[in-house]
């Protein structure tokens, strides 16, 4: 096999940073080949991607060693044009990749700048768009493109120009788990392709189709290999930020034999071997109901249309939140799941119908009354932060509802802590990394002790052991007393904290119950894009209750205790 | 909220090229400025208004309403206390309003509205890449032509932004509705901030999107929309020429359509 990418002893310190954020990497891809790259938040990922296609060093200063070749030839002998035909790249943000007018010109732009005819250029417009699944989409607006969509042009758009490596990082990131099936599967049409590919991803099912797995940890290359060689060990992809497969740490704990990378291999072995006990499937009552008039947050037939839009993006929302319930919003991309978190402080005025907040409506409370019951932490904290130490971050609300100084100084110190952001205090936030800036977010909503807080996808972007830490962190507010709302796409975040589920559709909201309930009901989440996690899928076809790998362990271990 | 301005519409005006709109707009600018007698920019705003139907311009007129309406009452009832002339109509104290200065104020009103409307119209009909061919083949350097469709491309991106960290702000207790000046500066560094992170952020986004699609501002670079002048372009060109010069004609020779003569 000719070798595509090869990387050479290649480090790399960003201009003013103490340490190099790769080091010491020795790689190489064949031609043909599926990459997996994967490793916790700051390992060095995206650095090594933008190497691979010359950004680093040409974009970025810093001090570059080592070399990276292409298709035999240095990555800084290349000019950005040359490079682009050899590498593509994809980022994780396809908001920003995207920028022209409809669907054809943003596959042309890439194959102007190369030069190509007109005539070829519509070829490989038809070529691509056929493979990336928008065909007959060449004039629609960009903007109406659900987000799947989007990220798939983004690729399409790079690929477009024959690349002999595509290199994606992090593409399916902010994706509803059917849009990030979609991305996943024109990877694998890729690689049918013959075209080489490298992906950053921090799930392991992803790595599952992969020719191999490069593993990274604080700059330095862990472990080179076959997938399934490393997926199978629970203990280093945890130490570098990456969840293990649920249906391997079932096996392992339960000390079944074998190494189910998958639901369906998982199923396999446990019928072959006559590992569980056969029962019903149990039927989950979808108790839509939620009785009681203890809600803080409440909706009666609320509509919301955006000025001078044509449709509804809400429809006739009905449901109730009771105080100190931990609760999921799920949905697509664009299915009105931030629309409808906007109400709840207010941000937005329901078109027709009410949002009642501890039964009166949000239009009767002034703005300042309603920051003081619900806390809104917002998707990406950039968004918000300004402050040159995390102290003044932290206290900005207090400050501008008017508490004094003694107040701000006491509820700042028990945010912190509950945030575990103590010894961050006269720290500048702008240097923190992704993971600590989200928490300093939180940890400014927190100090004014909102009695609900919700928030917009807490976890993008952050790797495993950082998704842990602040979902534990809400389940302890949680038990104080706080309402909890999240909106997520991450699918094991809900199974596992939520106690309640709302799950919606173009505005709608199609199922909302339990999470034991709401998950049961496969073919309901489809329509909604979501698809649950391996061990909640292996669940609902054992016929158990578990969510999650200890509960069903512990529900398999009762079972062979009462069976002897 | 879809802020882009185009519409994807086959209209005579969207089958133009570029060139012949990016001519015609800066015409109509011209035209607008030789006169300021309300009679005659109003009649222009007229004519914009009817092209802004042919067009099927009508949404981009109505995402944007409240600032042409803004932009035609403010110059409408400003220009009248900045300007005199020689029938007073009114006075009080030092203030005085004379009949001409009236005049004046509502044909700067036509004629801002105007420019607004022309602009939008451009923008409606015109796609952004048509934008940048049209000013690459005027033969203006391409980082130029474009870094200003870039820059129009950004407007609506940024002002999306702009709402999320005012409501992100909004959301821990910032009073945006309070009336006090002082504090209302106060205000404006936590808004500030975030948005110059987020502009350098995405820009930085941006160009390694663009470096990756190979772009390079010295390159050579092939078209797939070609923009070509057809038959009709000519004589839209030839018929806007011929009211470029009637105008000027107009004004300078005939001194007609005008309030205040030392004005423009």
């Amino acid at each position: 096999m000719d070798i595509v990418v090869s990387i050479k002893s290649l480090v790399f310190t960003y201009q003013n940073a103490k340490e190099p954020s790769i080091r010491g990497i020795n790689g190489e891809i064949g031609d043909g080949e599926f990459l997996m790259i994967m490793g916790h938040g700051g390992a060095g990922k995206s650095t090594l991607c933008c190497a691979m296609n010359g950004i680093v060093p040409r974009f970025y200063n810093g001090e570059y060693s080592g070399n990276v070749f292409i298709a035999g030839k240095q990555t800084t002998q290349y000019n950005p044009s040359d490079m682009a035909k050899r590498v593509g790249l994809v980022l994780q943000d396809f908001e920003a990749q995207l920028f022209s007018t409809n669907v054809e010109l943003e596959i042309a732009f890439g194959l102007e700048n190369i030069g190509l005819p007109s005539v070829e250029i519509n070829r490989r417009i038809d070529r691509y768009l056929d493979l990336i699944g928008l065909n007959g989409m060449r004039k629609v607006d960009i903007y109406t493109l659900s987000g799947g969509q989007k990220q798939r042009l983004a690729i399409g758009s790079v690929i477009a120009m024959e690349p002999n490596v595509v290199v994606m990082d992090e593409p399916t990131t902010d994706l509803d788990p059917v849009g990030r099936q979609g991305v996943l599967s024109l990877a694998g049409l890729l690689r049918d392709g013959k075209r080489t590919l490298v992906m950053v991803d921090n799930e392991p099912d992803a790595a599952v189709g992969a020719d191999k797995l490069w593993l990274m940890k604080d700059g330095e290359m862990i472990a080179q290999g076959v997938p399934g060689d490393y997926l199978k060990d629970e203990k280093l992809l945890v130490s570098c930020g990456v969840m293990p497969l649920q249906t391997i740490s079932l096996f392992r704990r339960m000390n079944w034999q074998g190494d189910p990378l998958t639901v369906e291999a998982a199923l396999e072995l446990i019928q072959k071997n006559n590992l569980v006990q056969y029962r019903d499937r149990i039927i989950w009552t979808d108790s839509n109901v939620f009785s009681g008039n203890n809600f803080i947050i409440e909706a009666k037939d609320l509509s919301y249309r955006y000025p001078g839009a044509s449709q509804d993006v809400l429809k006739d929302i009905n449901f109730g939140i009771k105080r100190g319930e931990f609760v999921a919003i799920l949905g697509q991309n664009g299915s009105g799941k931030t629309t409808l978190a906007k109400h709840f402080n207010r941000l937005l005025k329901p078109t027709s119908g009410e949002l009642l907040v501890n039964g009166k409506q949000t239009t009767q409370y002034r703005q300042n009354e309603l920051a003081r019951l619900i806390g809104y932490v917002f998707q990406n904290p950039d968004n918000q932060i300004f402050a040159s130490t995390v102290k003044e971050e932290v206290g900005f609300g207090l400050k501008v509802l008017g508490e004094n100084a003694k107040v701000i100084e006491k509820n700042v110190a028990e945010a912190l802590a509950v945030t575990g952001l103590e010894g961050y205090e006269n720290m500048s936030p702008f240097v923190l990394s992704k993971g600590v800036r989200q928490r300093v977010a939180v940890a400014s909503v927190l100090s004014v002790k909102p009695e609900a807080i919700i928030l917009d996808e807490p976890t993008t972007g952050l790797d495993y052991q950082h998704q842990r830490g602040s979902l534990d962190m809400l389940k302890r507010l949680n038990k104080k007393g706080h309402t909890v709302v999240i909106i997520t796409h991450s699918m094991w975040i809900a199974e596992e904290y939520a106690d309640r589920c709302i799950v919606m559709k173009d505005g709608e909201i199609i199922s909302d119950g339990k999470t034991r309930a709401v998950f049961a009901d496969e073919d309901r989440l489809v329509r909604a894009s979501l698809v649950p996690s391996p061990i909640v899928r292996l669940s609902n076809r054992l016929g158990t209750k578990a969510m999650n790998v200890d509960d069903m362990v512990k529900e398999l271990s009762d079972e062979s205790i009462h069976l002897q | 909220m879809n802020l882009s301005i185009y519409s994807d519409d086959k209209t005579w005006l969207h089958s133009l090229d570029p060139r012949t709109k990016l001519f015609g707009t800066t015409i109509v600018f011209i035209v607008c400025l030789c006169f300021n007698h309300p009679l005659h920019t109003g009649a222009i705003a007229l004519c914009m208004f009817a092209l802004v139907l042919s067009a099927g311009a009508q949404k981009a007129i109505w995402k944007l309403r409240y600032i042409i309406l803004m932009l035609f009452l403010f110059s409408a009832m400003l220009w009248p206390f900045f300007t005199s002339g020689k029938t007073i109509v009114w006075t009080w104290k030092s203030l005085k309003l004379t009949r001409e200065s009236i005049l004046y104020g509502l044909a700067m009103g036509f004629r801002l509205s105007t420019f607004v409307i022309t602009g939008l119209i451009l923008m409606a009909t015109t796609k952004n890449e048509e934008i940048t061919d049209g000013l690459i083949k005027m033969k203006i350097p391409y980082p130029l032509a474009f870094a200003f469709s870039t820059a129009l491309r950004l407007v609506p991106t940024f002002v999306k932004v702009g709402a999320t960290i005012v409501q992100a702000q909004v959301s821990r207790g910032l009073d945006l509705e309070s009336r006090n000046i002082i504090s209302r500066f106060g205000k404006f560094i936590p808004l500030a901030v975030p948005m110059f992170i987020s502009a350098i952020r995405y820009t930085n986004l941006l160009a390694m999107a663009l470096e990756s699609r190979g772009f390079s501002p010295d390159m050579q670079r092939t078209f797939f929309y070609e923009p070509t002048m057809t038959k009709r372009d000519w004589i839209i060109l030839s018929f806007l020429a011929a009211l470029l010069f009637i105008s000027l004609y107009m004004r300078i020779i005939l001194n007609m359509g005008v309030v205040m003569p030392g004005r423009i």
